[in-house]
């Protein structure tokens, strides 16, 4: 698939939602934990070397399922291929629990789940379409009935 | 993954030392190496054609912009068609309508989305605010498609969304509270303690006046009320908010007394709960919610 490497790295220079050094280990056969720092900016998941300006790699966060493994490690694996899981060793269970939490809420798709949720919780509780005054009410995306989660 | 091709602007870089915003990042940096950036490809194309809405599709003509290489005269000539497919912040391009796997991926962050004359009829540009990156011209098949394209991208990125799901939530919390207020003293829950099990016990009247007044069509004295498994799902969302962004520091936007949206929500909403079902069971309806 061809991408423009340039557009992901301008993004990996976006402000974090979150950055750690953390120990992360890849899904390939004798891979070994390696000392990343690993960055959430929007729905991507960046992993640099330590030392490095440019990411290496970087994981879509859609589609996936993060994990706990151990209390301080969590995994993410994506729902097409569920046995090749991405580990992540943190430096304690609290800042693994701080990552599963910001890493489950950082899909496109997870806000997509919110929004109808909202609103439709408010059209039933005052009869009102909250998307109208943005012009957007009819955009397939925004549909209830077309979700298929 | 095809590094280069005349149809694209350059996928392979020399990557510059550059300064990353990441907290305790140091500001200068050794340059990586230069091999192409790995992604999980795979669960990519997966995710382009399997299971959530598309947001948009359709067929669009790939034109390059002025000063770029001209692509290759056999691929469909100079403005080569391919069929896009929009998901979330993601804008897939594919051989054809039945096409499978991606061609390509164009990251709809930071950019902008706006008409443009040359060099085709009902044409855009994708324009990216990071410098060096060079913009995607496409073009529709009429002034409706190209009109739905520029809005549907203009609004693509995931910092829309946000913006849009915070707005919601914010509203959401405003009908929360307007439908549970009623006259006379309040009890907000404080910053610091736990909410209260139970509401504070209040005059019955008072409490089926509040809720007539609440005021939705039909049913007297009863409002409707978000579904015990919504509630859960709200509460999971406490306190930053569904993309994991601290809404406010912390504080609820509508009152600043109040520290977490969920909770207030969960404390009315079961003030609420325990008042219908008073009701119901009062006319004999059984309780049922």
């Amino acid at each position: 698939m061809r991408y423009n490497e340039k557009e992901l790295q301008a993004l990996s220079r976006q402000p974090a939602e979150k950055a750690a050094e953390i120990g992360m280990r890849v899904p390939k056969k004798g891979s070994v934990v390696k000392r990343r720092l690993v960055k959430l900016v929007v729905n991507f998941l960046f992993y640099f070397r330590t030392d490095e300006a440019e990411p290496i790699g970087a994981l879509l966060l859609e589609h996936c399922r993060i994990a706990e493994e151990e209390p301080s490690v969590f995994s993410i694996s994506f729902i097409e291929e569920p046995d090749r899981k991405y580990y992540f060793e943190c430096s304690s269970e609290e800042q693994c629990q701080e990552w599963i939490d910001a890493l489950r809420r950082a899909s496109y798709e997870f806000m997509r789940r919110s929004l109808i949720f909202y609103r439709n919780e408010i059209q039933k509780m005052t009869g009102k379409d909250p998307l109208e005054q943005y012009g957007i009410s009819e955009e397939a995306r925004f549909q209830l009935n077309t979700h298929q989660a | 993954m095809v590094p280069g091709s005349p149809l694209l602007p350059a996928v392979r870089t020399r990557p510059w030392g550059a300064l990353c915003s990441a907290p305790g990042f140091p500001s200068v940096r050794r340059v990586r190496a230069v091999g192409a950036m790995k992604l999980n490809e795979h669960s990519m194309a997966h995710y382009a054609v399997s299971g959530s809405p598309v947001d948009h599709e359709g067929f669009l003509r790939r034109c390059s912009s002025q000063g770029a290489r001209q692509p290759a005269a056999g691929a469909g000539g100079s403005c080569p068609r391919y069929w896009f497919v929009l998901k979330g912040n993601l804008l897939f391009y594919f051989e054809g309508r039945e096409g499978r796997p991606p061609l390509g991926l164009i990251v709809l962050e930071g950019c902008t989305v706006e008409l443009c004359e040359a060099p085709q009829e009902f044409a855009f540009a994708i324009r990216f605010d990071a410098p060096g990156l060079r913009p995607y011209v496409l073009a529709a098949e009429g002034p409706e498609a190209q009109e739905a394209w520029v809005k549907v991208l203009s609004r693509a990125s995931f910092g829309y969304m946000r913006l849009l799901v915070q707005e919601l939530e914010r509203q959401l919390c405003d009908t929360q509270l307007s439908l549970a207020s009623r006259p006379g003293p309040r009890h907000w829950p404080h910053r610091a303690g736990p909410p209260p099990d139970r509401p504070p016990p209040q005059p019955e009247a008072e409490l089926r006046e509040g809720s007539a007044s609440a005021g939705t069509e039909g049913e007297q004295g009863a409002t409707r009320l978000p579904a015990p498994a919504g509630r859960r799902r709200l509460a999971e969302n406490c306190p930053r908010g569904p993309a994991g962004m601290p809404l406010n520091g912390g504080d609820s936007p509508v009152s600043p007394e109040t520290s977490c949206f969920p909770k207030l929500h969960d404390w009315y909403g079961q003030e609420i709960m325990d008042l219908r079902r008073e009701w119901l069971q009062a006319r004999g309806l059984g309780g049922g919610l």
